[in-house]
């Protein structure tokens, strides 16, 4: 540039000197041009901006590891996809099973509602993104922490189980819902680009397979953390004895169930169960604290006012509660229309609503409850009936009611069932996931959804997928 | 190989630097040696046919940088040598060359020129070139045609008037966008922005808007060009074939876009003022139903879907307060309320200028505003400054020119554009505001329009353009030059979203919703441009040489704020009150260039011409090894009218043929692109920042590159009073930057790489120019220009196994849709039909949309009339295009819905045996209802969008006999005023259902000049 300069400035005088000047010149000119002739290489190089970090710094410093992690967590509790209070299982799989009503004028949700779900459909097509968003992520700490220099061990394995953990929960929701998909493992978009479906059972072995070696990673518990919100060895074992139950290894979901059961007691006061302090959390994502401050959960579920709503509690769902039963006073609540001729229910198991400025409670994805019915379904399937009735009059009696009076096997599976159905309402699917597993979704499904098919326990494969990858298909039947 | 042509391209770059640098060196040797004949002054008049004397005329000693300008009253006086020429020109006459022969004092008669097409200097970037003896396609709109248009953009007054440019204005709201097409699409990615160069410096006509503060309102795009003042335009000129944008190497591929601002002249100093006022409406309304019409097929739909009983539950009232709880009597018209009101606009431009024959300059002022044709109080402003300076030494030798643009401007608008709420509200909606004049939620049973002007879109931008240009003649026919250009623009802007906004029944609380989003954004560039040019004429063969580099950089920098939580609405502009503030973004971008560039020009006996120019470019948005690419073009002319046979007389009066073949190319990819980075969110989680993987790493991706081939073949006929220039052009684009589609299971949705698909873009451009009555009285010219485009393309290798197979067809145009193939209705259930391409009993997506349409125009063209009658001007101009479009059946086909649609459905299927085209009603509360997603998606969502359009007419009265020197005139002009159009939509320019259409407007105006 000093060139450049010169050579401007000695333009501006005129005069008699023009033949020494122009000699002068015709040189610097000729410096210049040939300069420009090679390339003036350093001139177009540029350095990074400052909203971005080359990605082989990123995993040298724990920092911005734990950044990369922090937007793992980020995108599941906000983002559009399976695992968010906003858009994810809970309000979707709500309506495409037997809990909610929907309200709205959102034509992918009302295909989920009417069960006429397009291959089109913008939520699938979304979920079905996210979730490999996820997991390229994950696996690209899991890559980039392993060859990293500037991490301790200890670091690394705790970065690592994270990211695994990640991995397999997002890939356990995918094989749920669509059935066989393809497991990521590698970065390598050439592969990733082309990859075909792996047969559910795999994907759940593979799954299986992460969770325990997360699980070695963390080391054995430790003391549980103080808010819950990351993932650790207590959230890994949670997932863990879900998937051992949905594979029907018995004892293994039963002894890790116990496990929990032994570290997290449950909460004897219902409306205490949803706060961010609640200790029989497992893992909660904590709340945006710019924003929201509270729960999407809240937010989606909570009617204001008729009209006005998007989702409501169905018939189905309010008469499944015995009378007497203290989470339908705790955990429902209703709203009437100005003239009071409507009247609408809606779960209020999270209370702290788009109003509430303060931050009370967390977006919880683990708890033990959870893992009382898992225990007692494993029980059940080991033949130790006895077993399974006193996981399900625990949760029976904080709610104010009396043992079940289940006796064989089938009435206690059904009760297992009514408990799930009762204890776990409007929280991430799980009266879905509960419906397709024990193949109760026909009878369940069929009277009460005019469209109902039995291929509609899987969803399609978005089909923009299929067109952009065609080792993906077939497209699952029915679509 | 790769390696060895880049290393070949250099060696012979320097040969060839070598071998022009060599003559230039030996000749300002000998040219100092030279002695200089006695000078002596020659004085004169000027006057032209009828012995008025002409002011403003350029004189100059021909061979010589000596030169002067004639006085108002035409007269002149100069040094020059006994045996010297002197060369008479001024835009509009004939140049004329007088020998001196001794005299001391010359008396000049100028004539008219009849098509001015010898004397037209365009401005082609780093040289210009006559009309008559260029070799490239360079189009070009001047002044007088810019300033009969009544518009604010300078892309708004090219509309039409420029063969192979094609211009649609984006939205009708005042300092909205507008997307330009220069010889159809190159790119996959879709790119088709120009290079805009304003005086030598290249400016950045991308928006700096955020999406998420301008989104609803302008598309995110506020136009930088907005900030130029068509008024301040001299010429705008587009540069489209090899020939002419070869020399802007990686930058020209779509062409490159010159604007030129005014220059002051020399004379007596001049004082212009122009005051005018726009009447603006928009121009066409879609026909809906009325409420009659509505509830009638809303309870038909409702009933088609079995919930028929439940109309007359008063429990179900509430699903249906259109039907049930609003007025079933009550009307409104709601296009009429919300985008039926008048924009006006005001308009005053002073401006000063002058100067001696060594100096001249011009300052102008301006300042715009306009309303909107919304409800509310909104607003466009802008403030305008524009200077130019120029000097020349004594000897002229040196010479400067400076030029300076500015402008602010500044927005006041509703958060949201009006036109999809006019559109789809139902008819019988309630009233806006209750008695107590305060925004009426009957009930919360409906969102409110206007609750919409709570929220506010205010944004202040500023722009500043500078251009110093200095050179000095090192020797007669040697110049160096310089051109710096600084430029800055900023942009501040911000949205509102108050919750006094939004429905109660929601229960929101400025607390806990209320937010607001700011953005705050800047680009600054420079340039440092040194040439050298040298020019030698021996008579029967002359030579033009010219040689630059160029430095350039580009900085942007971006921060969008949101801040939520307010203690209460009327503290929502400050983010200090905010409880929660977030940063949404925070970017910045580098872009650096740098290039060596040159031309030779060779011209033999006047009537053979070669040119020949290249670029060496460099970029920084391209990784390590890729950031060099070469570019160079030819071009040849032909006079074949100046060959013996043509001799003077000849019914032939000008006649050429020429050709141009080059490379150009296109880094308009972004930049740091080629980098792996994880960015910066401005998400968080439990107070760590979160940080994303950007994108796939590619490093190895580079230029595009876009072949020009072009003929072309100029005629002048009976003395130049009819002009015919036809073209025909091929440009070629290969190795393509797009982002690949990637599939989800990536984890990204694209990956930036070069494709290997040729993209052909081919046509014929005719532009005709006639001057059909010429005599003292009245005078009548016209133009015409017409544009064939075709777009192809043409290689793709793999492209039914890539994850384009289902966009693009090989043979078939970029611009392409594929659709269901529509079938009409089913008459016995009403559903529509579709044709089942693949026989699998089901119409599903990809297999059976195999209907192909296309939606870019088959021709276009502009036809323009200029009529003088004694002191009254009328001008005319018509555009037209022939295309097809989405009708208004692509965003509703089904009738039943709540929400109001097009009257056109109202002619639904009603029973069995009803033939119609439209379905049965359907309320969307049944299952299924009648295939309408998939009829918007059909070809029947297509249809012919052809126009002709009345796009200016211009009337000017020239005030008779004022004297003193002092000039009036008061003119009409109209924009928009007339279309003819079959097409069911809203607009068939911009067929859009969601933005304001582009407006009619009238202007009514002074300009005074003394």
């Amino acid at each position: 540039m000093n060139i450049l300069n010169k050579t401007i400035s000695t333009n501006l005088g005129n005069g008699p000197r023009c033949i020494r000047l122009f000699r002068q010149r015709c040189s610097l000119l000729f410096k210049l041009m040939a300069l420009s002739l090679i390339g003036c290489t350093d001139f177009v190089e540029v350095e990074p901006p400052k909203n971005t970090l080359v990605s082989e710094t990123v995993f040298e410093d724990p920092a911005t590891v734990e950044s990369a992690l922090a937007q793992l967590y980020h995108a599941m509790r906000d983002e559009q996809g399976m695992v968010s209070g906003f858009y994810g299982l809970t309000t979707a799989m709500g309506i495409y099973a037997d809990e909610l009503d929907y309200y709205g004028f959102n034509s992918d949700y009302a295909q989920l509602y009417n069960h006429n779900v397009l291959a089109g459909n913008g939520l699938i097509r979304a979920w079905w993104g996210q979730a490999y968003e996820l997991i390229y992520g994950a696996n690209d700490i899991l890559q980039g922490v392993e060859s990293s220099q500037g991490l301790t061990g200890e670091e690394k394995r705790g970065y690592r189980g994270q990211a695994l953990f990640i991995r397999a929960y997002i890939h356990s929701l995918l094989v749920s819902l669509y059935g066989d998909v393809p497991y990521i493992t590698t970065t390598d978009y050439m592969v990733n680009n082309r990859v075909s479906r792996m047969a559910a059972a795999e994907v759940y072995d593979r799954v299986i397979a992460d969770l325990e070696e997360a699980l070695a990673l963390f080391g054995d518990g430790g003391p549980i953390s103080s808010e819950r919100i990351y993932v650790d060895a207590f959230t890994t074992k949670a997932l863990l004895a879900r998937t051992y139950l949905y594979a029907g290894q018995w004892e293994k979901a039963a002894l890790l169930a116990t496990d929990l059961m032994d570290a997290f007691p449950l909460e004897p006061d219902l409306d205490k169960v949803f706060l961010k302090g609640s200790p029989e959390t497992i893992w909660q994502l904590k709340a945006d604290a710019d924003n929201i401050r509270n729960t999407q959960e809240a937010i989606q579920l909570i009617i204001q006012s008729v009209p006005g709503q998007t989702y409501a509690l169905t018939e189905g769902l309010l008469g499944a509660f015995e009378s007497g039963d203290l989470r339908f006073d705790r955990w429902v609540s209703s709203v009437s229309d100005a003239d009071n001729t409507v009247t609408l229910h809606y779960a209020h198991k999270y209370k702290a609503d788009i109003n509430e400025t303060r931050s009370l409670e967390y977006s919880i994805r683990f708890r033990v409850a959870e893992q009382y019915l898992i225990r007692a379904e494993a029980r059940l399937q080991l033949g130790d009936k006895n077993g399974a009735l006193e996981d399900i009059n625990a949760l029976r009696n904080r709610a104010g009611l009396p043992d079940s009076g289940a006796d064989t096997p089938e009435s206690i599976m059904d009760a297992i069932l009514q408990e799930r159905r009762v204890e776990l309402f409007t929280e991430g699917g799980h009266r879905w996931f509960d419906l397709k597993r024990s193949g109760r979704a026909d009878q369940v499904l069929g009277p009460i959804k005019p469209n109902w098919r039995p291929t509609d326990v899987l969803l399609p494969i978005p089909e923009a997928e299929l067109e952009t990858n065609p080792n993906l298909l077939p497209q699952n039947t029915g679509y | 190989m790769q390696q060895l042509t880049t290393s070949m391209h250099r060696a012979l770059l320097l040969i060839l630097l070598n071998v022009l640098l060599i003559p230039i060196c030996t000749q300002k040797m000998r040219a100092g040696n030279n002695l200089e004949p006695p000078q002596f002054t020659v004085t004169g008049t000027v006057t032209d046919g009828t012995g008025e004397p002409l002011a403003g005329v350029n004189i100059v000693v021909e061979s010589k940088n000596i030169g002067t300008i004639s006085e108002f009253d035409g007269t002149f006086s100069i040094q020059a040598g006994p045996t010297d020429v002197l060369v008479f020109s001024m835009v509009g006459l004939k140049t004329l060359s007088v020998p001196i022969g001794g005299r001391e004092e010359i008396q000049v008669s100028m004539e008219e020129d009849v098509t001015q097409l010898g004397e037209v200097v365009l401005n082609a970037g780093y040289y210009s070139v006559s009309g008559k003896e260029r070799t490239g396609n360079i189009a070009t709109i001047k002044a007088d045609v810019i300033e009969q248009q009544p518009v604010g953009n300078p892309l708004a007054a090219m509309q039409g008037h420029l063969s192979g440019v094609n211009i649609v204005q984006n939205t009708g709201v005042p300092g909205g966008g507008f997307s330009i097409e220069v010889r159809g699409r190159n790119f996959l990615s879709g790119v088709t922005d120009p290079l805009f160069i304003v005086d030598g410096v290249p400016f950045g006509a991308q928006s700096l808007g955020s999406y998420d503060v301008s989104r609803d309102i302008v598309g995110g795009n506020i136009s930088p060009l907005n900030a130029i003042d068509p008024n301040d335009i001299e010429s705008i000129e587009v540069l489209k074939d090899a020939d002419a944008t070869a020399i802007y190497g990686s930058r020209g591929a779509n062409g490159v876009v010159l604007i030129t601002t005014k220059k002051g002249k020399a004379g007596k100093t001049r004082f212009d003022a122009r005051l005018s006022t726009t009447l603006g409406k928009v121009s066409r309304f879609l026909d809906l139903m009325d409420t009659q019409q509505y509830l009638e097929v809303r309870r038909e739909g409702i009933i088609n879907d079995g919930y028929g009983s439940f109309l007359e539950n008063p429990d179900f009232d509430f699903v249906w307060p259109d039907i049930k709880s609003w007025d079933n009597d009550r009307y409104t018209d709601w296009q009429r309320e919300l985008i039926g009101g008048t924009a006006y606009r005001n308009n005053v431009q002073l401006s000063v200028s002058g100067g001696s024959d060594r100096t001249q300059f011009l300052v102008s002022g301006a300042y715009l505003k306009e309303t909107t044709v919304f409800p509310g109080d909104n607003d466009y402003k802008r403030a305008n400054i524009h200077g130019s300076l120029s000097h020349r030494s004594d000897n002229g030798r040196f010479k400067m020119d400076l030029t300076l643009g500015y402008a602010h401007e500044d927005h006041k608008l509703p958060g949201t554009d009006f036109t999809v709420m006019a559109y789809t509200l139902e008819p019988n909606a309630p009233r806006v505001y209750d008695d107590e004049g305060n925004i009426n939620w009957e009930n919360n049973t409906w969102d409110n329009p206007l609750a919409a002007l709570d929220e506010q879109f205010v944004s202040g931008s500023s722009t500043l353009v500078s251009n110093a240009t200095v050179s000095y003649h090192i020797m007669p026919d040697m110049e160096f030059r310089t051109s710096l250009g600084y430029t800055d623009y900023r942009l501040d802007s911000y949205r509102t979203m108050p919750s006094s906004a939004r429905n109660p029944g929601l229960g929101l609380t400025p607390q806990s919703y209320s937010n607001l989003t700011t953005n705050a954004s800047q680009r600054e560039s420079w340039i440092v441009e040194p040439q050298l040019n040298w020019k030698k004429d021996w008579g029967w063969f002359s030579m033009d040489v010219l040689m630059g580099t160029t430095f350039q950089q580009e900085t942007t920098q971006q921060l969008v704020l949101r801040g939520t939580g307010f203690p209460n609405d009327g503290l929502i502009g400050n983010m200090a009150a905010a409880s929660g503030v977030e940063a949404v973004s925070d970017s910045d971008g580098e872009y650096r260039y740098n290039a060596l560039f040159g031309r030779v020009n060779l011209k033999f006996s006047g009537r053979y011409i070669l040119n020949l120019t290249g670029r060496r470019d460099g970029s920084s948005r391209f990784g390590p090894g890729k950031q060099f690419g070469n570019f160079g073009a030819l071009g040849l002319a032909w006079l074949f009218s100046e060959e013996p046979i043509f001799g003077e007389g000849s019914w032939l009066s000008f006649g050429k043929l020429r050709a141009s073949y080059g490379t150009t190319g296109s880094d308009n990819i972004g930049d740091y692109r080629f980098w792996d980075t994880y960015t910066v969110t401005g998400s968080d989680y439990d107070g760590v920042t979160a940080v994303q993987p950007t994108g796939v790493f590619n490093p190895q991706f580079g230029w595009e590159e876009n072949q020009k081939l072009e003929a072309g073949l100029e005629l002048g006929l009976f003395q130049d009073r009819l002009m015919v220039n036809t073209v025909w052009y091929r440009n070629r684009s290969s190795n393509q930057l797009v982002g690949i589609p990637l599939a989800a299971t990536t984890g990204f949705s694209e990956l930036t790489g070069n494709f290997d698909a040729l993209v052909e873009n081919s046509g014929w451009e005719v532009d005709i120019q006639t001057l059909n009555i010429r005599s003292r009285a009245f005078r009548w010219s016209s133009t015409f220009n017409l544009t064939v485009p075709k777009n192809s393309l043409v290689e793709f290798d793999g492209l039914e196994t890539s994850t384009f197979a289902n966009r693009y067809i090989i043979g078939e145009p970029l611009t392409i849709v594929r659709l269901y193939h529509a079938l009409g209705v089913d008459p016995e259930t009403g559903s529509y039909q579709f044709e089942d391409y693949n026989g699998d009993g089901a119409i599903t997506s990809t297999e059976d949309r195999q209907w192909v349409e296309d939606l870019a125009p088959q021709y276009y063209g502009g036809l323009g009339n200029s009529l003088s009658l004694g002191n009254v001007t009328l001008d005319f101009f018509f555009q037209f295009k022939k295309q097809k479009a989405y009708n208004t059946l692509r965003y509703q086909s089904t009738p039943g819905f709540r929400g109001n649609v097009p009257v056109e459905l109202y002619d639904r299927w009603q029973g069995p045996g009803d033939v119609k085209d439209i379905q049965r009603a359907y309320s969307g509360l049944a299952p299924t209802g009648g295939l309408g997603e998939f009829q918007q998606e059909s070809n029947a969502a297509v249809s012919d969008a052809s126009f002709v359009r009345l796009r200016n007419i211009s009337l000017n009265y020239r005030l008779p006999g004022l004297g003193n020197g002092l000039d009036a005139n008061v003119y009409l002009q109209g924009q928009n005023l007339w279309t003819l159009t079959d097409y069911k939509g809203p607009d068939p320019e911009q067929p859009s259902n969601t933005r304001l259409p582009p407006l009619r407007q009238i202007t009514l105006g002074l300009q005074l000049s003394f």
